[in-house]
């Protein structure tokens, strides 16, 4: 019962459904803030998703089940991960041996689950969108798993949320070291590439790709792929905070330093356009592996 | 506009019909309808001039097709002119063969004014829809 | 849902939900057939800091089936004709139609054209007209409000 109502609630699905459509409409006001234009009020997420609810669905011809389950299943597991997450924030005893890579796994399912219902749209431009996530999860993988194997070594080789934030706690924030800043910037930019911002957005492309892999959903199912976005948008710079951030989690400081991630998001989302789909490739698998591995190779020497 | 048009005049001192300088950087030069592709292989390959667009219309002494030329480092526009005077089957060579980026206007030219391109490629309809029916060309004076 | 009540409170009786949702936030998607492109400038003026619109919820949307609001410019000919009734059949319902600029609600001077058949309140049943040669992005900015007010009367 009680796992019931932090999933569904607090610090589950509600939760951070709220706080990441805030975390939306931050977004689009800093971008319109920054073009001199006023920007959307702070309710304009929640309203489109209600009116997404209100349309009518339209099914492809020739679309199997998956076009309808993919959207559930994806926000279905960013849930989890965010019942995790908070749970682990809020109480570092509870988690379990294990929950880190439970964590990793599952955010890889929100890009799958978009893969799979691009794919069972049956239209040329969504299986473009569809196979150029499918690069770009191949692309972003690699450091982003090397990054999270340095943290590991720093936390003594524990593998369990809760160990990381009280070793955090106790010795200082894995940021303040050599291999964590480094590991911290090579997970900033795969962070980018998992929430689809700008300049990693090439699944849903709009001008290019006529809405690319979302092209041919419509009412409910695009509402649960808004929500997913948003959602993901709320776990990871919470995930971030967890693994490099974790000496101060009180309330006051955890606000604080989710606003700071939040605004290097925004900030490189504003100033940089969209790269090809090469160029993210040459991209992750050039520097950012370097710098992941740097990251690892120092963990190790205890830097 | 001295050496451009100074080396057309030269090569094809017999051919040409008549000069008209329309403005300072604009010149119109009228071939009869048999050597425009003789002149536009040169204009194209040896002087270096930049195909523009291809114009069409339909005069009282027959049909004019202009080839418009661009000579990009001084920024002068060479024209080449056609008078075709038969009205009930006008015909001419096709350029598309010399330069592939003329095959759409030559399309359009066709489809909108009656003229045939010899050689030409690919003479489907380019904006009118498929089954636009046959002889009706809508910017000649006499359609509907 | 539980919130239809409260937005019964709120609102009044007449409006639901669902209506003043869709008033605040209208996803607009481009379709231009064949216009002259001065329309289509002063459409995309609409989200520039001067008559910023986003401040409204509305944006423009890559595809059809995300839209609220289909844009129509320019003069539909034989080609463009059928297309804009199958793109008007892909959109998720319900879905406007707006008619931005002189050609589109009425082909002015191409009325005898060879090439046009119909104008666009034939082929698509349109819900405002604004006329404009190009329409100033302040009356295409009434038109939107003289939208909204017609859904929400509905």
């Amino acid at each position: 019962m009680k796992a019931l109502f932090s999933y569904l609630i607090f610090p589950g699905f509600l939760f951070s459904a709220c706080v990441g459509l805030l975390a939306c409409w931050v977004d689009r006001k800093v971008t319109a803030r920054l073009q001199w234009r006023v920007g959307p009020p702070w309710y304009q997420n929640f309203l489109d998703i209600v009116k997404l609810f209100g349309k009518e669905t339209i099914l492809p011809e020739g679309a199997k089940l998956t076009f309808l389950l993919s959207p559930c299943l994806g926000l279905l597991s960013v849930a989890l991960v965010a019942t995790i997450l908070g749970v682990g924030i809020l109480s570092p005893a509870h988690s379990f041996m294990g929950d880190l890579i439970v964590v990793m796994y599952l955010l890889i399912i929100p890009a799958a689950s978009l893969i799979i219902g691009a794919f069972s749209s049956r239209n040329p431009f969504a299986s473009i969108g569809a196979s150029r996530e499918m690069k770009l999860i191949l692309g972003y993988e690699l450091p982003f798993i090397l990054a999270v194997i340095a943290v590991i070594i720093k936390a003594k080789c524990a593998i369990k949320l809760g160990t990381i934030i009280t070793c955090q706690m106790a010795l200082g924030s894995y940021i303040a070291s050599f291999s964590g800043a480094l590991a911290f910037l090579a997970v900033i930019f795969c962070m980018q590439a998992k929430l689809g911002a700008v300049p990693f957005d090439l699944a849903e492309s709009e001008q290019e790709l006529m809405g690319g892999a979302l092209i041919e959903y419509s009412g409910f199912p695009l509402a649960i792929f808004k929500l997913t976005k948003a959602l993901m948008l709320y776990v990871m710079p919470l995930f971030l905070i967890v693994l490099f951030l974790g000496k101060d989690l009180s309330p006051l400081f955890l606000v604080a330093k989710y606003t700071g991630i939040l605004v290097i998001i925004i900030l490189i989302k504003n100033t940089n356009p969209r790269l090809r789909i090469d160029q993210a490739l040459r991209f992750f698998w050039g520097p950012m592996t370097i710098i992941a591995t740097l990251a690892v190779i120092l963990a190790l020497l205890g830097l | 506009m001295g050496d451009v048009v100074g080396k057309i005049r030269e090569k094809f001192y017999g051919q040409i019909i008549e000069f008209e300088e329309k403005s300072e950087r604009r010149i119109y030069i009228e071939f009869k309808p048999q050597d425009i592709p003789e002149a536009v292989k040169f204009v194209f390959r040896d002087l270096g001039c930049r195909f523009a667009t291809a114009t069409g219309t339909d005069t009282p002494q027959g049909i004019e097709i202009l080839y418009h030329f661009s000579y990009d480092p001084r920024g002068e526009v060479v024209s080449l002119r056609a008078l075709i005077p038969d009205r009930k089957n006008p015909q001419i060579q096709s350029i598309a063969t010399i330069i592939t980026g003329a095959e759409w206007i030559e399309r359009e030219i066709w489809e909108l004014l009656g003229v045939n391109f010899i050689g030409h490629p690919n003479l489907k309809h380019l904006l009118l829809i498929d089954d636009w029916p046959e002889g009706k060309h809508p910017l000649r004076h006499d359609h509907g | 849902m539980l919130l239809w009540p409260l937005s019964w409170l709120y609102w009044g009786y007449d409006m639901d939900l669902k209506t003043r949702a869709l008033t605040k936030s209208l996803w607009a998607f481009h379709a231009a057939t064949s216009p002259c492109n001065n329309c289509d400038i002063e459409v995309l003026d609409l989200f520039t800091p001067r008559h910023d619109v986003e401040r409204f919820g509305i944006t423009l949307v890559g595809s059809v089936r995300h839209a609220d609001v289909l844009v129509v410019t320019g003069v539909p000919n034989y080609k463009t004709g059928e297309r804009l009734k199958k793109l008007y059949g892909q959109a998720a319902k319900p879905c406007f139609v707006v008619a931005v600029g002189g050609c589109a609600c009425g082909r002015i001077l191409f009325q005898d054209s060879y090439n046009s058949p119909c104008p666009v309140d034939e082929i698509v049943p349109v819900d405002v007209y604004i006329p404009g040669c190009p329409p100033k992005p302040e009356a295409m900015i009434a038109g939107i409000m003289k939208l909204i007010k017609k859904v929400e009367g509905k």
